[in-house]
């Protein structure tokens, strides 16, 4: 189907003086402005990333500094923009497929190269100064006889990826960007390492077998400790998070007031959980400066237990069945008996299950926050391993893997009970 | 003839969604100890009103009398103390799962007493005893303390009759009650509700999809199509045509025994 210009823009003059000629011009070189642009600006924008990428890696392997480009601004400008109208040109490019637009003849027939060539040339002229552009159709299309049109899958047999170039770009920049991200966090020597210094290691591994005796009973007490504090942590963040979760349910809140609260909470939880508890400790013991480090580790498993077991107390409450709900409403009962009767039948199992959940999470989250001081095995880990003493850091490493081994069995079959 | 049990006036719901017309100046009566039964397609409109007569679904404009009062103009309070008279049953039974049947059954005097004692799950001794004989009435005495979850449909569905039966009702609404069930327990369970109609001289609003229960157990029939009522009367009155008429021309009537 071919573009509906106006008569006037394809076989004479405009008339200036005519206002809904005007006005047609307006709409239509816009809409023209608008296509081009931001087929050439999208595609300019990935050549740029793929240079920049690029060059970065060429930097990085010859000299091993890190630089952006190795030519100067204005040249890559030049570049860029050059190798973006080659690619719209002789290729169905990035900006095509995002603005879902390709190059075809004006009649729908495909282009023929030296067609392709003539647009490639005009595309200098109009595209760059941009004035061809408000021309409808843009001096460049007209000229060459190929337009920018609407592509369907209809009729075509679609290419294999690696023949189009959007496929072979985006794989360039995949496999640029891996190569980049390589080079950022391996080094040869590092590697070196991995595979020569093992032996460094070994009294680690042998305490697996021989623990030292002597820390046993320390190591137990720093073992309490840690579930002590995961414990504390869960049970606080229950009693706050089951009234929380109730304000945080879709279904039960409603009207303005009633979403308002919704929202501040759950955008308030996300928040909360987006931040590690690790995070969280460093911040508590800035900010309690304890003498008992336990306190800060608590806090830290507290608050992001709160923020997670909201969350999913409140996904809870919001797939109950409301058939049971009308039930009940049904005899008469009033909002607390509904609660009672309705509501709360359908959470609890799902609640302690949520809850017994949590509490193995905490426990293994326990040993990591002591590591950044915050209390229990974590923080008796760190210390041995920060003084070298390998056989010592090995006997506590096999100390939480029995602890997390157990809880975890523990854990999982109470909530096989439950289900 | 007497005052009409049951009067509903130009009711109309619109869901704001979509602005879907559920029901469109639906008006009928229901004189006291009738059975009468709702029939139209899915989706015409049946459950709405049966769920706007309770008011678990608030009327866009009409006016419902039940007994003389008009329903639909009672504060929340007040609808919820007249919601005791209303028994309701429904389609997929609506039980607490996890709870015991006694528990389930029990739930059905929640609004006879103090709430503070309802919370606690604490019932008087004359509710137990009413429960027990309900239990006794629909055949289940023997599953009294058997978790609901673990009975078939058809127990499911006595189950809450028996709930219904606690509140003593006056009006029955029982939305499709035998739809999820097999032929058989279809016609145990609506012989309960039939036995409720007779002995008890409760009202019952039914929807059903079979026009053959339909026939059998109601005493006057009325059909909906899209929301709007198009048929009131005796179910010997429904012939071929308006059987057509009421559920499409290439509708085939299915037999249920």
């Amino acid at each position: 189907m071919a573009p509906r210009y106006p008569e006037a823009f394809v076989h004479e003059k405009p008339e200036w003086t005519v206002w809904n000629r005007i006005a047609d011009f307006l709409y239509f070189g816009l809409g023209n402005l608008r296509k081009h642009l931001s087929i050439a600006l999208l595609d300019m924008g990935g050549i740029a990333i793929l240079w920049i990428l690029t060059s970065y890696v060429i930097i990085r392997l010859s000299t091993g500094e890190i630089g952006y480009t190795l030519v100067p601004w204005w040249a890559f400008g030049l570049g860029v923009a050059e190798a973006a109208a080659l690619w719209e040109s002789f290729g169905r490019s990035f900006g095509h497929r995002v603005a879902r637009v390709e190059l075809r003849r004006v009649d729908g027939g495909d282009p023929a190269l030296h067609q392709r060539f003539a647009y490639w040339l005009l595309w200098h002229v109009s595209v760059l100064p941009l004035v061809g552009l408000l021309f409808s159709p843009p001096l460049h299309e007209r000229a060459s006889g190929l337009a920018l049109r609407p592509f369907t899958m209809e009729g075509r047999t679609p290419k294999p990826w690696w023949r189009t170039s959007t496929g072979i770009y985006v794989a360039w920049l995949m496999g640029v960007a891996l190569l980049a991200a390589i080079s950022v966090t391996i080094s040869w020597e590092d590697l070196v390492r991995l595979f020569t210094r093992a032996g460094t290691t070994a009294k680690f591994w042998r305490s697996f077998f021989s623990p030292d005796t002597s820390i046993i009973l320390k190591t137990v007490r720093a073992l309490i400790v840690t579930v002590f504090m995961a414990m504390t942590a869960t049970a606080f963040a229950v009693m706050v998070a089951v009234p929380l979760s109730f304000l945080a349910a879709r279904n039960l809140m409603r009207g303005l007031i009633g979403r308002s609260i919704y929202t501040v909470i759950r955008v308030t939880m996300s928040i909360i959980r987006s931040i590690e508890p690790v995070v969280w400790a460093i911040f508590f013991l800035v900010w309690v400066r304890v003498e008992l480090a336990p306190f800060a580790g608590m806090l830290a498993l507290f608050v992001h237990s709160v923020s997670d077991l909201t969350k999913l107390y409140a996904e809870r409450l919001e797939s109950i069945d409301p058939g049971l709900i009308e039930a009940i409403t049904a005899t008469g009962a009033n909002r607390l008996q509904v609660l009672r009767y309705a509501v709360i039948p359908q959470i609890v199992n799902p609640y302690i299950s949520f809850t017994l959940y949590r509490w193995d999470i905490n426990i293994r989250m326990a040993t990591v926050v002591g590591v950044v001081g915050g209390g229990g095995i974590g923080q008796a880990l760190f210390f041995y391993l920060k003084g070298n003493l390998w056989t010592q850091a090995g006997t506590v490493m096999l100390f939480i893997i029995a602890l997390v081994w157990a809880i975890d069995y523990l854990s999982a079959r109470l909530r096989a009970k439950l289900a | 003839m007497a005052e009409p049990y049951l009067v509903v006036e130009h009711l109309t719901k619109v869901y704001e969604r979509g602005h879907v017309v559920a029901l469109k100046d639906v008006s009928f009566e229901v004189q006291k100890g009738e059975f009468l039964v709702i029939i139209g397609l899915s989706g015409s409109g049946k459950s709405t009103l049966l769920r706007c007569i309770n008011r678990l679904i608030e009327p866009t404009k009409g006016r419902i009398f039940i007994d003389g009062v008009e329903i639909t103009r009672l504060s929340p309070r007040q609808m919820r103390r007249f919601r005791r008279k209303i028994g309701m049953i429904f389609q997929h039974f609506n039980l607490i799962k996890r709870a015991t049947v006694m528990t389930n059954v029990l739930t059905g005097r929640l609004g006879y007493n103090p709430t503070w004692k309802t919370l606690l799950g604490l019932f008087p001794r004359s509710d137990r005893e009413l429960a027990l004989r309900n239990l006794e009435r629909v055949g289940l005495l023997e599953k009294a303390y058997v978790r609901a979850d673990e009975l078939s449909g058809g127990q499911q569905q006595r189950v809450g009759i028996a709930r219904a039966l606690m509140q003593q009702p006056e009006l029955l609404l029982a939305d499709e009650p035998v739809s999820a069930l097999d032929p058989a327990t279809s016609h145990s369970v609506m012989q309960y509700i039939e036995q409720m109609n007779r002995e008890d001289g409760v009202t019952v609003l039914a929807s059903l999809h079979f026009l053959s229960l339909a026939r059998r157990y109601g005493t006057r029939i009325i059909a909906l199509k899209d929301g709007e009522l198009v048929f009131d009367g005796a179910p010997e009155e429904i012939d071929d045509r308006k059987f057509k008429e009421i559920y499409g021309e290439e509708a085939e009537e299915v037999e249920i025994r």
